[in-house]
């Protein structure tokens, strides 16, 4: 009782409160507690399974949390199907492999969600769809279909479909993953242009030097536990477990 | 005499006929796939109670010859009170089967969508109504409709199992002509030369209006190996 009472007093704006993931009986993120303040940014980094991913769909039920708690602005959410409609309108998800809608422009890719989640007016819709197409230097492909784009400009226009509900908070799934490092570049320095802007973000990423160039802290996970936490120049200049200073030399080694 | 020379003579009671035929395909559409696309949502509903009875329905309707469906609709039910015309037994039977196999060609419609996309709708707030509404039935369709054309083909061919139980369509027609003239040989030639024409006219008209679709589509996974059935 003693870290809830910690966590929903904290000023955080997102607080994951001993968040717990499990498949079936297989538990994959052990106990896991953060808070996210406005603003901030954060990057998840750690080898492959250890559970990185699950904690970032946990935060939005899309993998609900086997125990635990998702505190938004202190109050816990996704319980009831009410709280879960107020977390995704609140929390936009940008993933690995894009997942636009195929049969739909770019424009009504990014318009859907005001139109059919917020009842938003089409015209408005549109216009705030516009809007962001051109935040992300992709105003000119309203009309395509996601097929007839690059990799980076459809992980720019997923982007875009996230902003558009006007969230809150940002989670990224390692949106430059399935992308070379050219068209990762371009994802990323929209990315950055976010974090300038003030938007909170929590990245998951093998992006090292997006982490320590853009990220306030870095969470280094491994085996589905939180093994390190600190601003992220700390953390990757001078990370203090082992498992942590073994990860950071194996990938700057590549 | 002979149906060749005389064929204009025999032409009206074909055309008769095959007038039976299209309405029982017509109607029998009507009544099964409603019900299919209902069976496919209850097929991947997430509750056992729901979905198991429409795996039994599917199963059944399915596994059990048309023929059989038929006959137990028409001299089954009447024992138990039931009791309709030739042509309604028919529909019933027919309507029946088109559920339980339309029920797993929208099933695999549906599941060929792939989860992401499902998952970006959820994240975007969407109700599991419009997620299905707005981003999984327009994609499923264009998976759906070649094998669900082959289907229709088949059951406009199937209909003719309505000659069973003396529904008076196309194949009835052609058979009481040939029991006059004993001509069988020329007279089901004919019949079936009609049945091809009708299905091979539907399978031009269709790819008029559904062009295969062009390797620029990638996006949207179509099933490999589903090539529409042609008459035979």
């Amino acid at each position: 009782m003693q870290g809830r009472s910690m966590s929903t007093t904290s000023n955080a704006l997102l607080s994951l409160d001993g968040v717990c993931v499990a498949y079936r009986q297989h538990e994959v993120v052990h106990d896991v507690s953060l808070d996210v303040a406005a603003g901030e940014v954060v990057a998840l980094i750690g080898p492959s399974g250890a559970g990185k991913s699950s904690l970032l769909r946990a935060i939005n039920f899309l993998e609900p949390p086997s125990k635990g708690r998702i505190l938004l602005e202190g109050r816990e959410v996704g319980g009831t199907r009410r709280s879960l409609d107020a977390l995704r309108r609140d929390v936009g998800m940008v993933f690995q492999s894009f997942n636009l809608f195929p049969h739909l422009t770019a424009l009504e890719n990014v318009m859907l969600a005001p139109v059919h989640t917020l009842g938003v007016p089409t015209e408005q819709a549109r216009d705030r769809a516009m809007k962001q197409l051109a935040h992300v230097g992709l105003a000119d492909h309203a009309d395509v279909k996601p097929s007839k784009c690059s990799g980076g400009q459809q992980q720019r226009i997923a982007i875009a479909r996230a902003l558009a509900m006007e969230p809150k908070v940002m989670l990224f799934d390692e949106p430059t993953s399935s992308l070379d490092p050219e068209l990762g570049a371009e994802v990323l320095a929209t990315m950055r242009t976010l974090a300038g802007e003030g938007m909170t973000m929590v990245v998951v990423t093998h992006e090292m030097h997006f982490a320590e160039d853009v990220a306030d802290r870095v969470v280094f996970m491994a085996d589905g536990r939180v093994v390190e936490v600190n601003s992220a120049g700390k953390l990757m200049r001078d990370p203090k477990h082992p498992r942590t200073q073994r990860f950071l030399d194996a990938v700057r080694n590549r | 005499m002979s149906v060749w020379s005389e064929w204009q003579d025999y032409l009206p009671a074909y055309l008769d006929g095959l007038s039976v035929t299209l309405k029982l395909t017509g109607v029998s559409l009507l009544v099964g796939l409603p019900l299919g696309v209902a069976l496919s949502l209850a097929l991947t509903a997430p509750a056992k109670a729901i979905r198991w009875p429409a795996v039994l329905v599917v199963e059944v309707g399915r596994g059990a010859p048309a023929l059989v469906v038929l006959y137990f609709v028409y001299y089954g039910l009447p024992q138990l009170g039931l009791t309709w015309t030739s042509f309604v037994c028919a529909t019933i039977a027919l309507g029946f089967t088109t559920a339980a196999y339309t029920a797993d060609i929208f099933r695999a419609g549906v599941n060929s969508i792939p989860v992401g996309h499902r998952e970006a709708a959820q994240a975007l707030g969407l109700s599991h109504w419009k997620e299905l509404r707005l981003i999984v039935l327009p994609q499923a369709i264009r998976v759906v409709i070649p094998p669900l054309v082959g289907f229709c083909i088949l059951l406009y061919q199937g209909t003719s199992l309505a000659y069973a139980v003396s529904v008076p369509e196309l194949l009835s027609r052609a058979y009481s002509q040939a029991s006059i003239t004993y001509q069988f040989t020329t007279t089901l030639v004919l019949a079936g030369l009609v049945y091809a024409f009708v299905s091979l006219a539907a399978v031009a008209l269709l790819r008029a209006r559904w062009p295969r679709r062009s390797a620029a589509r990638t996006d949207v996974a179509v099933p490999a190996g589903e090539p529409v059935p042609t008459a035979r």
